[in-house]
């Protein structure tokens, strides 16, 4: 499998390097799709000149990405481009090591089940064989590094990027079991952008899961690792913001990088569903919204970790899709890293209901979003309504597709457990219903 | 003999008088006058209102307000109305024969422009930058103003060319503004129509003095009509509040009490009325040249007064034939040749010592965590 990774990199870098030599990359990283407040390359340029001019970088609403980037770049700013195609390499291979080693528990947990006999008899074709696994992780990794979205992110030079890099080397210490290293990484996520809190529920389940201790609320271990987990993540949260102090000498990183997520201040268009609203919303009312639209994001956690206890990878999925969907900022280089799992669910093609729809919008919505920005901005014929609904069809397409996944996702499971051919009590078919 | 005793004694007199005058011409506190001067009627059949209003305008030029301080809004279309049997003319009553249009008859605002919006615009200023001045009242706080206005009314509101009203609530607020922005110091409100003292119950800034024909229920009557011209042609109040104004020349000590008792009910059918509550002074210590005329400011000073003198030429000193050169030179103020080539030096920003090193003993330390510690055995 290396080979075809390795050749899969270069394709990659090349195609990055060859849009970073042409014209078109001052053009992509203006586009509000791809770039937002938070991730913009420019901002963090600003931000480190005014650090030069002895001024603090989140003086005056410019720069609202983490410390540590300042850090990051302060060495490496002349040398962006390979930072950011080392990243989306790091992710790539990141994914494409986990989805390895979660295809290998897959397959080894599939082996118990048929040995402990435990599937009716007319669901074979469902179960799945190492040879259509083998070309998942390839594909995991082509997913994420040949999606244009990706490129467009990369060439944008958005911290997206970094971002997640930090998610998939998460994801890839999760997987393998690393609590120390789960605990760390994802810190440094929520520590970048407060969102992926939620897929702390997530590593906490697969790696109960692995340890083989059963998530019961009434035993100690389940506690015990409970508590290990958030010591080690909350350890490393504060260890990291402490050290982001240090770095600069003031707090006011605080309100300037988790305000600025949370209170969403800059209306800026973007892919995503906050500012129109926020845009004609009353002030008196602002705040109510604002929890609203927030406790939105986090509120996926509960339900869909207790109906996913059992598949906590998949909880992954979903819970990174509803951030990339649901996030304050969102920009294609989020929607970029939820889809790179999909070849990972491939086997559930033939529960997909939606799915020649949903890739219509997304594909149609795609163009159309340049389209209505000139018309809107440039040409002056159109208004912010036109651009927000195709906002709105896009994150509806994202929407459907994720809810299409997670029910072809049950469906199957049920039928593994109640058999391929559903029959109601007095014989006759039945069909399944996601309600 | 006699005459010269008569001048000897005017001489003694004579520096009491200009005291006297120079008091008396400076009691009003105020420096200049205006007048707005309204018809708010169109029509032929409403001729008596336009005469109304330009015998007015006559005894206010007779009197010393010049035409840059009249703005005079008249529909005008009586003179060259084909209904009128002597073209170019407007006849007031006085004698049936005195003409008061002609060429010397500004009309600032006339026809369609008077309106109650060019109205209020011209008394509280608020007017487009590109009105000329002969239709603004440039009118300051120290300025008398005259207001008079004739029509239809009714009770509470004044009709405009017969297609919109201004109401009594209105003319007050403008009035008010008018104050706020201090552009008057005193006003006098003339209004002859029916149940006109209805337009001046609702004012509530200071300085004001009104006057109406008629009070509320009322009409205000026309006088005679003339059987020539086929229309009434004046106003029975505006004719005798014009023939009390034949008598008033610029130096005349007529007060208000005297305006108060023009054209008493015997004459005029109607009650006028007035309000005088709003108005500071004494009703009877104001002028009626106050309002009607014109104040010319005359310093009378009995004192001479000594020019400067001549501007001299200054005398060239040619003592001697090599003058003394004294040099001159720019005394040193800022050291600007410094200041110019010297670039403030550009501090780079580098991260604190103690961050670098907390960093990456951290991730060291997560990495043998990770990895186990038989790689330090690499390391040392």
């Amino acid at each position: 499998m290396a080979a075809p990774l390795t050749l899969l990199l270069l394709v990659a870098v090349t195609v990055r390097a060859a849009l970073y030599r042409s014209s078109l990359a001052d053009l992509i990283s203006e586009r509000v799709e791809v770039v937002s407040p938070l991730t913009a390359w420019k901002r963090v340029v600003e931000g480190l000149a005014l650090l030069d001019l002895g001024v603090s970088p989140y003086s005056g609403d410019v720069f609202h990405e983490t410390p540590l980037i300042i850090y990051l770049f302060h060495f490496l700013v002349d040398y962006a481009e390979i930072t950011f195609m080392l990243a989306d390499v790091i992710t790539a291979v990141a994914l494409y090591l986990s989805v390895k080693d979660y295809n290998k528990q897959v397959f080894r947990k599939q082996k118990y089940a048929l040995e402990a006999d435990r599937y009716p008899l007319d669901c074979l074709e469902l179960i799945r064989s190492p040879k259509e696994m083998q070309y998942i992780p390839l594909k995991v990794a082509m997913f994420y590094l040949l999606n244009p979205f990706t490129i467009l992110s990369c060439v944008a030079k958005s911290t997206c990027g970094l971002n997640n890099a930090v998610i998939a080397l998460f994801v890839l210490s999760t997987i393998k079991g690393n609590v120390l290293l789960s605990a760390i990484f994802l810190s440094l996520a929520t520590y970048q952008s407060i969102y992926p809190l939620t897929l702390c529920a997530a590593a906490l389940l697969y790696l109960l899961q692995r340890q083989y201790i059963p998530v019961n609320l009434r035993r100690f271990s389940f506690w015990w690792f409970v508590a290990q987990y958030a010591f080690m993540y909350l350890g490393s949260l504060f260890v990291i913001v402490g050290l982001s102090f240090f770095l600069l000498g003031s707090w006011d990183f605080l309100p300037s990088v988790y305000g600025f997520i949370l209170s969403v201040p800059d209306l800026t268009p973007n892919i995503g569903l906050f500012w129109y609203f926020f845009a004609e919303m009353f002030e008196h009312f602002r705040l109510f919204f604002l929890c609203v639209f927030q406790i939105n994001v986090f509120f996926y956690t509960v339900p869909l970790s207790i109906k996913l206890k059992e598949h906590p990878v998949f909880l992954i999925f979903m819970q990174l899709a509803v951030i990339s969907i649901f996030k304050s900022y969102p920009t294609v280089g989020d929607i970029a890293l939820y889809m790179a799992f999909l070849p990972v669910w491939s086997h559930l093609h033939r529960f997909l209901r939606n799915i020649f729809l949903v890739s219509c919008v997304l594909l149609a919505c795609s163009a159309l979003f340049p389209v209505l920005w000139h018309l809107w901005i440039y040409a002056g014929s159109a208004n912010s309504n036109f651009y927000y609904a195709i906002t709105l069809l896009f994150n509806v397409a994202q929407i459907l597709l994720v809810s299409d996944y997670f029910y072809a996702f049950l469906r199957r499971e049920h039928h593994l457990s109640h058999g391929l051919y559903l029959k109601r009590k007095d014989g006759s078919e039945a069909t399944l219903v996601l309600k | 003999m006699q005459l010269q005793l008569f001048v000897i004694i005017l001489f003694l007199f004579s520096p009491l008088v200009p005291q006297e005058n120079a008091g008396q011409f400076f009691s009003s506190g105020h420096t200049n006058n205006w007048a707005v001067l309204v018809c708010t009627s169109r029509f032929w059949f409403n001729y008596r209102h336009v005469a109304n209003t330009l015998s007015v305008y006559r005894s206010v030029k007779r009197l010393g307000i010049p035409d840059s301080h009249i703005v005079l809004m008249l529909a005008d279309d009586m003179a060259c109305n084909h209904r009128n049997p002597k073209p170019a003319t407007v006849f007031s009553h006085k004698n049936m024969e005195l003409n008061v249009y002609g060429d010397d008859v500004e009309v600032d605002y006339r026809g369609y422009e008077v309106t109650v919006e060019n109205f209020l615009r011209v008394l509280t200023g608020r007017l487009p930058p590109s009105t000329p001045r002969s239709k603004r009242l440039l009118s300051d706080d120290r300025s008398n103003i005259l207001i008079y206005l004739t029509g239809h009314g009714g009770n509470g509101f004044l009709k405009f060319q017969d297609s919109e009203e201004i109401s009594n609530v209105e003319l007050a607020d403008a009035f008010e503004q008018m104050w706020q922005k201090r552009r008057y110091n005193e006003l006098l409100f003339i209004i002859d129509t029916c149940q006109g003292a209805s337009m001046y119950e609702r004012f509530y800034s200071p300085n004001l003095m009104a006057l109406a024909s008629s009070q509320v229920g009322e009409d205000s009557l026309s006088h005679q009509p003339d059987l020539a011209i086929g229309v009434h042609l004046m106003d029975r109040y505006t004719f005798y509040l014009l023939e009390f104004l034949e008598d008033i020349h610029p130096s005349s000590k007529a007060n208000m009490n005297d305006l108060f008792k023009v054209c008493p009910k015997s004459q005029c059918v109607s009650t006028p009325g007035h309000r005088t509550d709003l108005f500071l002074r004494d009703p009877g210590s104001a002028l009626i040249t106050d309002f009607f005329g014109s104040v010319r400011k005359v310093e009378i000073t009995m004192e001479t007064i000594n020019l400067t003198e001549p501007i001299q030429q200054v005398e060239q000193n040619f003592v001697n034939e090599e003058r003394q050169k004294e040099t001159y030179s720019y005394v040193d103020q800022l050291p600007v040749s410094e200041i110019i080539h010297q670039k403030p030096k550009q501090k780079d920003w580098h991260p604190p010592d103690g961050f670098i090193l907390g960093l990456w003993t951290l991730i060291l330390l997560v990495f043998f965590k990770t990895y186990g510690m038989k790689h330090l055995k690499h390391i040392f």
